[in-house]
This record gives structure tokens, sequence and C-alpha cells, in this order.
């Protein structure tokens, strides 16, 4: 293998872009798997759908329209939770069909509108701008400022929220924030692997990891280590191979995990 | 002496619901007690104690009273009814005791008061069902609290662990001069080990000390049913 690519400006924004997002996103999956809210990732990821078209029809930059909409999303749903008599995940069953329904009729609304909507279905990293990368920078270090600081909090209220209440921790502020940057997270991972397939940057890094680790130090080392090998040697493989980069990953993020299903079953026996 | 903590006419309705778990309760804990809460199922024990927690919101007054001076509110210590967390999530019981406690020697007394510091490395998802009770009795006295709430602990665990569990609490009490509001189905144990009863039915039915309280007439009062009472007494 020669190492040509890391030379093509486009692969390495490809590198930074993906590497930064899919370490993010494994980080705040470990979070997603334990409130098993994995359908909320999705349902923000489709409905973004309206974000991306509002970005075209208004000609606000889609990654902001889509942050902006995906955002305002992640607070609906909790908002919905508390005000209805209705389980999360009906709400999400709910949100999740209307919201990107909404967003296709948008774009075929919009005149002379020719885009490829596959690349917002399957992601175009191989197109990610340098403004997007420093716009994904930027993100990604508010988020990590985020986590260093109260992600101990976010975990405890995590795993018992009313524990937390009890103990005294801020849970409505830290949860807010925690919605917050799952949404932006989600939105950023949309470029690399896009709407249907943002999911198995989310969860699947730290499922894998959760098979393997042997303490929780071992599972926030290990899912956003899985997350940045898959992805980087999807976008690898994807050059090399002419494929797809979003699906290149969403498969090889799925081999990972089985074959860290079927050492951790072998491992279970000995 | 002041009571830890003072419930003047606690009212509960759920959100979404016109239905009142619990109406007009008031009572008060002295310190360094242990206090039984008994009642049928569905007669309001639990949401009370959420309640008293603030997990729920109420009418009425819920007021503790800090033994130390310039104290304004209490540690409270709570150990559910049932895990409501995710006990196959990878995580030690040190690194569980950690994620409200930074105080690592604290983390080492709590988890050797319910003898499990041999344990300490070890995953949850390891754990039996009477190691994870004491898990959480480990979790709610990890920040020494005043007052320490158990909603009927004795769910799911055998009954050599039962016993080993009530010693503690008793331990805890006598030790540390903590203050105990226990709910429980066992009144073998409220005869043995509380200081004072409780019987809710939505309402206050009775209180005071269970050699007084625990009658027949009481128990068909609080359960509604014609119960035959056997008493004993302990060695």
């Amino acid at each position: 293998m020669d190492f040509a690519l890391l030379t093509l400006p486009f692969m390495q924004r490809a590198f930074i872009g993906g590497g930064i997002v899919s370490v993010l996103l494994a980080c705040l999956g470990v979070f997603v798997v334990l409130r098993r809210s994995s359908f909320f990732g999705d349902a923000i990821a489709h409905s973004s759908l309206t974000g991306v078209a509002i970005g075209l029809l208004t000609g606000i930059p889609t990654l902001i329209s889509a942050t902006i909409y995906s955002i305002g999303v992640s607070f609906f749903i909790p908002w919905m939770k508390d005000k209805s008599r209705l389980p999360v995940d009906t709400l999400l069953g709910i949100l999740l069909p209307v919201s990107m329904a909404i967003g296709v009729i948008i774009l075929t609304l919009i005149p002379g509108y020719r885009a490829d909507l596959m690349s917002f279905l399957f992601g175009s990293i191989l197109g990610i701008s340098w403004l997007n990368i420093g716009f994904t920078i930027l993100l990604s270090l508010a988020i990590g400022i985020y986590l260093f600081f109260w992600g101990k909090k976010l975990l405890a209220l995590s795993f018992d929220s009313d524990y937390a209440v009890i103990q005294g921790i801020q849970v409505s502020k830290i949860d807010l924030l925690y919605h917050l940057a799952l949404a932006v997270s989600i939105v950023l991972g949309i470029q690399v692997v896009g709407i249907i397939l943002v999911n198995a940057l989310l969860i699947i890094p730290s499922a894998t990891a959760r098979l393997l680790a042997r303490s929780m130090k071992d599972l926030f080392i290990l899912a956003p280590i899985i997350a940045f090998v898959t992805t980087t040697c999807g976008i690898i493989l994807s050059y090399y191979l002419d494929l797809p980069t979003g699906p290149a990953i969403g498969v090889l993020s799925g081999m990972v995990f089985v074959s860290a299903f079927i050492v951790s079953h072998i491992r279970s026996k000995s | 002496m002041n009571p830890l903590l003072t419930l003047t006419n606690v009212s509960i309705t759920y959100p979404h619901s016109s239905f009142r778990a619990v109406e007009k309760v008031s009572f008060s804990l002295m310190p360094k007690t242990i206090t039984a809460l008994i009642g049928p199922n569905g007669s309001g024990k639990s949401t009370l104690i959420k309640g008293i927690l603030g997990l729920i919101p109420h009418t009425g007054s819920v007021r503790f009273s800090s033994q130390n001076k310039g104290q304004r509110s209490i540690p409270v210590g709570y150990v559910p009814q049932r895990f409501s967390f995710d006990t196959t999530f990878p995580i030690t019981l040190s690194e569980f005791l950690h994620l409200i406690c930074e105080d690592t020697q604290s983390v080492k007394a709590s988890l050797a008061e319910v003898q499990l510091l041999d344990k300490e490395h070890s995953l949850l998802s390891t754990l039996s069902g009477g190691q994870l009770q004491r898990v959480l009795l480990a979790r709610a006295i990890v920040n020494n609290p005043q007052l320490l709430i158990l909603d009927e602990p004795e769910a799911g665990i055998d009954v050599a662990s039962e016993m080993s569990f009530y010693g503690l609490l008793d331990h805890l009490v006598k030790e540390h001069d903590m203050t105990i509001l226990i709910a429980t189905h066992d009144l073998d144990i409220v005869s043995t080990l509380a200081t004072n009863a409780l019987c809710i039915n939505k309402t206050l039915v009775c209180s005071g000390p269970p050699q007084k309280i625990l009658t027949e007439s009481m128990f068909k009062h609080l359960y509604g049913h014609e119960l035959q009472f056997y008493g004993h007494h302990h060695t």
C-alpha cells in the first residue's frame, strides 16, 4: 500500500473530519447505550433532513440549519415526554417519519434543486470542506470540555437519575447540555456517514467496547479507539476499493462488532 | 432533641392523574432511630418515600433539620426497591461509588461496611442479588448520610442475605448515628429491629412502638382481612 492518498487534500480533510467526529460520537454513544436510548440518535438524524432542506431553501449553510433544527428536536422530545402520557420511543416513532417526510417535501419544492439526496442519506465525507472541518473542530472542542467537566455527573444521572437528584446533581441542566451535545454531534456525524448510517458511529463502537471492557475506564478508552480505527480504515478501504465511504465505515463497524462478540463469547466460556 | 425529619400534612397526587396516592400524612423521625413504614401493596409507601426525597411533587411540608449547627440541609442516602439502572454496564464497584463520591477512603470504608471490599475491582454484573443489594446500601452510606431511607430492600434477596442486611442497618444506627426510615413487608423485622412503626394506607393509620401497634385489630384495619397474628420473642 502506498501513502499517496495522504497527500490528497480531500483525503486529508476526510481523515481529520472523520477521525474527530467518530471519537466524539463514540464517547457520547457510551451514554446513549447506557440510557438505552439508541432510537433517540436515529430520530435526531432522520429529522435533521428537514433542517438540511430548510438550509437549501433559505440559503443558510446546511450544516448550520441542520444543527439548529436538530437542537430544537432534541429539546422538543423531552418536553413532549413531560407534557404527554406517551412513552419516549412512541414519540420518536412519530417524530422520525413526520420530520423526514417534511424534509423530502421541502426538497421537492425547491425550484431547480438537483442535488443528490443520497449524499445526505449516506454521507459525503470526501466532499467535506475546510470550513466544515473548522466548524467540526470548534463544536467538538466545546463538547469535549462539557464531557471533561460534567462527564462524571452525566454518567451518574445516566445510571440512575433518581439517585442523581437525591445527591443534589443539577440533573435538568446537565441533561439539557447532553441533548444539545448529542444533537450537534449527530449533525457532524451526518457529514461522515449520512443520516441513515450515523447511528453506526454513535452506537456500534460503544456496544463493541462494552463486549470487551472489564471496567468503565476500559470502555471509555476502547470505544473511541474502535471508532477512530474503523472510520479511518473505512475511508482507506473506500478509496482503494472504490466504495461509498459511509457504507464502507458501516460495514467495517459491523464486522468489528461481530468479531468482538465472538471474542467475548469465547472469553466467557473459558 | 429535635426531630431529624418532620412531615406535616403531606399529600401526593401523581402527575397526569387525579389519583391521590398519599393523603395528609404527618409524622416526625427522631435521630438515631429505625422507623418502619408498613402497609399493604398500593398503600402509598413508595410514593411517600419518593415525595420525601423530592422525586415527585407534594403538598404540605417536608422539613429536614440538621443536627449539625449551621447546616441547612442533611445528606440523605436511599436504597430503592429494585435496581433502576443497567447492571450489565461494565463498571467496577469502586468506579460505581466514585460516581457520587470523590473520596477514595470513603468508598473503601463503605465497601468494607457492607463486606464487599474484596470485590472493589469486580464488575457489578458479576454480583449476586444479595451482593447487589449491599452495593446499593454502600452507595447510600458512602457520603455518610444522617438519614437513610430504604424502600422494601428485602425484595429479591434470600433469607440469609436478608438477616445479614438487617444486621448492617442496626450497626449503622448504633455505630454511625444514622437515622433510618424503612418501608417493609417483613413484620418480623419490624418487631425486632424498629424503634417505631408507621402504618400507612393512603393516610397514616397508626404509629408508635411496634410492640404496641402490631395487633390483630390493627392488621384488620390496615389490610382489611382477617389475619391471625402470632407474636413471639426473639432470643
